[in-house]
């Protein structure tokens, strides 16, 4: 209260309004993206004030558009986004799970429960779950040749909640191509390493895995060729321009004789760098029909490319500096700081080097290398938003297939394990437990049924029916899962539906987490805003 | 050809890179303007140094800023992120191909288009229908004129595309997305930086402006205009570090921009000390990663000296960013002087300089500094009398806070732009009679710079429509000064007045002292003093303290290098 003889303007909610300004925010939150939820939702297309249009069926961007103001649903978005950081999928998930917890704990609470209580029980039942977690995953054994047919599985099953069927199945095969085409044994697998780039052009299903490199810029010089066959590519990061060094810029107390021998000495150093390179592609490609490409971290400028291209040297400028790692993965060789001892060594080789133009943008595609650690997804569309959207689910798709492949275990999914697990405290966890703790294990138990409830919502299913034939098949000791066509059970295994462990248990450690601080808060103060704001 | 490439931070900076395109986007058009003033006609500028030439997927040329601008989502208005020009597709189309089952459609209120916006469209409009059927070229009468334009304007500017007149490229206009916050509450360097340590956001930044690198033949250097009075600065020396890194040589021009309201004090010393830290962080990284600083903006514009042809209204960042501008616009003339023909008549234009020369004459002479300050004469004027030079000289009023007046600093370098002025008989005057004149003025002058570079321009700056109508009504049409101003609207805004003579200065001189003095003792005090009040705040920014320790020391060689009879003191130490 004293606070509020300082500061006359400040709002004191006392704890019960704070709660439910609290559970109100968790649940509003919880209802926008609800409908997104699963291969049955609802896709979101946003109009923004300028008619600007984005297309979403992604938790994660869906938050990152909003303009969320009030500070709960921040926070709230705040862990559900960091999930995606970490685990790349499970957005939704984790929103509809902490405004599930809110809501079971919101009925504890006007009962007259203490939340203290109840946050006592979620952490027993936490426990319990990750404890159940590692029975209920199926393990995957990698080695050497991972096992296909789970990758796609596990692929698919994400992709199909983003896009339709077909499309879903066609980025199925190009995602977990990609992942292994980059995956070294005994080390992390690191995405970056796959290109994702896209073309304005034609449609998404001319949405294509390039194994190579396709970069978004092309050589700068007009007699330089548009398509070359079995070339030498040099990856370098070597200043091919004419550079102001210090000494020549005091131009104004010497005279113009000095500055002019300056300027040629400073050149000379530069083409005496492009000599070094036009020198090495004669020694390789003397006496055979091959070509020689130069892939630039740096600039080179019209002197240098006139060289280049004199020589026959296809040259391009300013590479994206992750190309350059790219690069060497696709084709072999080094990439090179100094063009000083450049050996034919450094050189990687590709089968086909070509350009494509389309308006002012050009690309290049290099092509047919041998043994690729790096490639690229080559993502088409006829428009912005659509591409956009693609490529978040590529994205998406992706860190599925490192995920499988990291975790070593899958988890069954169309809700499968939620039931399982709500299943196992109900039965298991909740008699071992003294006391009250016993509803905070219950509420956690009910809320993680918000996964196959909203999955049957969204197909238009009664959720009651299909909680209870669900519970039911897994009382009698079968794994089953939620038919969305149907509504009957399933067994997610015979339709390659899993989700990936890490996702999972990213959920239910989170999610548990934030709901106990939002429900242990004891006075919002909100005080200083509005204050500055323009009106 | 030199290419320069621009890069706009945060709110106020692209309300002044806002005017600063109109500018050019209006030298544009006078040129090819049949009933245009003739000093438009040869201007001797090449614009290519700022804009580049691109073509759309439909084959249709185009000529759009070289620019990469950083904002907020939402700060846009009524304006696509996309711009107008590459976008042949309506983009009303609703049909989903990714996507079977249901759609939900969320539309934000869709932001009106003001009456300045409305009538650009309509242009276009009309322009393309009188090319497809030749009908009679006058067209349906507008229902509004000129007049109400400018004074919608006047009314109501709340984002800097509401005054815009330029078409900008698919790549350039850059929004912060997924921030969840107020731009008031983006208000300090650590905020900026949590907003670029996830996600993709620098790295996307960074593909746009390798974008316009990547076609640059030879880059003379990057502009950078920043708003450092929030997140911002944070946002920009990520950026800067990149660019050291990737176009490392390339020299970098920062305009450290601020809106009065910046300034605006809380009174709360929690607030204060917040505010400084930020001052003291946000200039240690800017400054570390350029190679010139040029702080700008007044905490009250609109009493400033600067103003004293002006009614402006501090609070109106449409009103300051409009000077500021012009400002900017002066200072980069002379680096789209030197790609030109030698035998370029030096009656039109004269003292070519690129980005690199500016660096060096103002930082790399006897002493390293850095920070420069910014003078400007808003309209300069006319070179007639015996005391012409002086009377320019006079009207020369800094526009850089935090600095001291009437120092004596023998050391002080300078370079001056000044264009359109008129000289006796009232045409505009030659570069050899501008020359002439200010070299005289600094003989009889009791202080001098140790150098001075003048560059000098024929071409006026041009008053484009949505400039404001600030004008007082001692300025006349060709921004001359009236002696008996006729009665009239009491303020004078693009209607009324065509062109204005420009002259600025940016100079290095140890009047910037303060500004550097007061950061570092921000710094010290609040930061890394035993028991500073901020050492907790600046360490959730993400410094360690001996990362505030480097800057504290970074910048006390600064303000070592400017002390006078430095040897003496750091000798006695």
């Amino acid at each position: 209260m004293s606070l509020r003889v300082l500061n006359p303007n400040a709002e004191v909610l006392n704890k019960s309004a704070a709660l439910h300004m609290n559970i109100n925010a968790a649940k509003g939150l919880q209802d926008v993206l609800k409908t997104n939820l699963g291969p049955k939702g609802t896709i979101k297309m946003l109009v923004g004030g300028a008619g600007d249009i984005k297309l979403t069926k992604d938790g994660n961007t869906l938050l990152k558009e909003m303009q969320i103001q009030n500070p709960t649903a921040i926070m709230i978005a705040r862990t559900a986004v960091a999930q995606d950081d970490i685990s790349g999928d499970g957005t939704t998930s984790t929103v509809l799970f902490i405004g599930e917890l809110m809501k079971q704990s919101e009925r504890c609470i006007d009962e007259g429960m203490h939340p203290r209580v109840l946050v006592d029980g979620f952490e027993i039942a936490k426990r319990a779950t990750l404890q159940f977690l590692e029975k209920f995953k199926t393990p995957v054994v990698m080695g050497e040749e991972p096992d296909k047919e789970i990758l796609k599985m596990v692929a698919r099953t994400t992709l199909r909640t983003k896009l339709y069927e077909a499309l879903a199945d066609q980025l199925t095969d190009i995602v977990v191509n990609a992942v292994l085409c980059i995956r070294k044994p005994e080390e992390a697998i690191d995405l970056f390493m796959v290109e994702i780039m896209h073309m304005r052009h034609k449609f998404d299903v001319d949405t294509r895995l390039v194994e190579g490199l396709v970069l978004d810029h092309g050589s700068r010089h007009p007699d330089m060729k548009r398509r070359a066959e079995n070339c030498y590519i040099l990856t370098c990061n070597v200043s091919l321009e004419y550079e102001k060094s210090e000494i020549n810029a005091g131009f104004f107390y010497s005279n113009a004789e000095q500055r002019e021998a300056m300027v040629a000495a400073e050149r000379r150093q530069v083409d005496e760098r492009v000599q070094k390179i036009i020198e090495l592609k004669n020694k390789v490609c003397s006496g055979n029909d091959n070509n020689f490409v130069v892939i630039n971290q740096k600039g080179i400028d019209p002197p240098s490319l006139d060289l280049l291209a004199r020589a026959g040297i296809v040259a391009l400028r300013r590479a994206k500096r992750r190309n350059m790692e790219r690069l060497v993965l696709a084709c072999g060789g080094e990439a090179v700081n100094s063009v000083d001892d450049i050996t034919p060594d450094c050189l990687g080789w590709a089968g086909l080097v070509y350009e494509h133009i389309l308006g002012e943008e050009k690309y290049t595609f290099v092509e047919n290398v041998k043994n690729p650690h790096s490639c690229t997804i080559l993502i088409k569309g006829p428009n912005d938003h659509t591409i956009a959207q693609i490529k978040d689910a590529v994205r998406d798709g992706l860190r599925a297939v490192k995920n499988t492949i990291e975790d070593e275990a899958v988890v069954l999914g169309a809700g499968a394990f939620e039931v399982a697990a709500r299943q196992f405290l109900m039965n298991e966890v909740k008699k071992t437990v003294q006391g009250r703790a016993q509803l905070g294990v219950e509420a956690f138990a009910n809320a993680l049924l918000v996964v196959p409830k909203t999955l049957a919502e969204n197909s238009g299913l009664d959720t009651q029916d299909v909680i209870i034939s669900l519970t039911g098949e897994h009382d009698r000791g079968n794994i089953v899962g939620l038919n969305q066509h149907t509504g009957e059970p399933i067994d997610p295994q015979m339709e390659g539906i899993f989700d990936n462990y890490s996702v999972k248990r990213q959920i239910v450690n989170s999610g548990p987490v934030i709901a106990s601080q939002l429900l242990l808060v004891d006075e919002v103060i909100r005080a200083g805003r509005n204050m500055r704001k323009p009106s | 050809m030199k290419e320069i490439v621009t890069v706009q931070v945060g709110g106020f900076a692209n309300f002044v890179g806002s005017h600063f395109w109109n500018f050019q986007d209006e030298l544009l058009g006078l040129a090819e303007d049949p009933y245009a003033d003739s000093v438009f006609k040869k201007q001797h500028l090449d614009m290519d140094v700022l804009y580049r030439t691109g073509e759309t997927q439909q084959g249709i040329l185009t000529y759009t800023p070289r620019l990469v601008s950083i904002g907020f989502q939402g700060s846009l208005g009524s304006i696509s992120s996309h711009g107008t020009l590459y976008n042949h597709e309506p983009t009303t189309t609703s049909d989903v191909t990714t996507w079977t089952a249901g759609v939900s459609t969320h539309m934000a209120e869709r932001h009106k288009k003001n009456l300045f916006l409305r009538s650009l469209y309509e242009e276009q409009d009309k322009t393309t229908t009188v090319d497809d059927r030749t009908v009679d070229r006058s067209g349906p009468q507008r229902e509004y004129q000129d007049k109400d334009i400018v004074e919608s304007l006047e009314k109501g500017v709340k984002f800097w595309t509401d005054f815009s007149k330029v078409d900008y490229h698919p790549q350039s206009l850059y929004e912060l997305s997924g921030l969840w916050m107020d731009d008031w509450e983006f208000d300090n360097y650590g905020i900026g930086r949590d907003a670029l340590a996830h996600g993709l956001r620098e790295e996307e930044i960074s593909e746009r402006l390798r974008f316009f690198v990547e076609e640059c033949d030879r880059v003379q250097g990057f502009q950078f205009m920043v708003d450092d009075s929030g997140g911002f600065s944070a946002v920009a020396a990520e950026l800067l570090e990149n660019i050291a890194d990737e176009y490392s040589n390339t020299p970098v021009l920062l305009y450290a921009l601020r809106a009065p309201e910046s300034y605006v004090n809380l009174g709360k010393r929690k607030q204060t000390i917040l505010r400084s830290l930020h001052d003291a962080v946000s200039f240690s990284r800017l400054s570390s990663y350029c190679n010139l600083v040029v702080p700008v903006g007044l905490p009250s514009l609109s009493t400033s000296q600067v103003s004293s042809f002006f009614c402006i209204e501090d609070e109106k960042p449409y009103h300051c960013s409009a000077i500021y501008a012009a400002a900017l616009h002066s200072i980069s003339l002379p680096f789209r002087m030197g790609s030109l023909a030698p035998t370029t008549d030096l009656h039109y234009v004269s003292g070519a300089v690129d980005v690199n020369d500016v660096v060096q004459i103002l930082s790399g002479q006897s002493r390293r500094n850095k920070v420069a300050i910014l003078d400007m004469a808003m309209p300069a004027p006319s070179l007639t009398g015996n005391e012409a030079g002086e009377k320019l000289l006079d009207y020369l009023h800094p526009v850089t806070p935090e600095i001291a007046e009437d120092v004596e600093d023998l050391q002080a370098v300078e370079t001056m732009t000044i264009h359109g002025v008129l000289g006796p008989g009232g045409h505009q005057a030659s570069a050899f009679e501008v020359k002439d004149t200010i070299h005289r003025a600094y003989e009889h002058a009791t202080t001098r710079p140790k150098f001075c570079h003048l560059s000098m321009a024929h071409t006026p700056l041009p008053i484009p429509l949505p400039f404001p109508s600030i004008f007082k009504n001692i300025v006349g049409q060709h921004g001359e000064l009236l002696e008996n101003p006729a009665a009239g609207p009491s303020l004078k805004g693009s209607l009324d007045i065509h062109s204005i003579p420009m002259a600025v200065r940016l100079r290095s001189s140890s009047a910037i002292l303060p500004y550097l003095e007061n950061r570092l003792g921000y710094l010290r005090r609040y930061g890394v003093d035993r028991g500073a009040p901020g050492a907790e705040l600046v360490r959730s920014w993400g410094f360690e303290k001996d990362e505030l320790e480097d800057f504290g020391e970074a910048l006390s060689k600064m303000v070592i290098e400017l002390k006078p009879h430095r040897e003496v003191s750091s000798d006695s130490d």
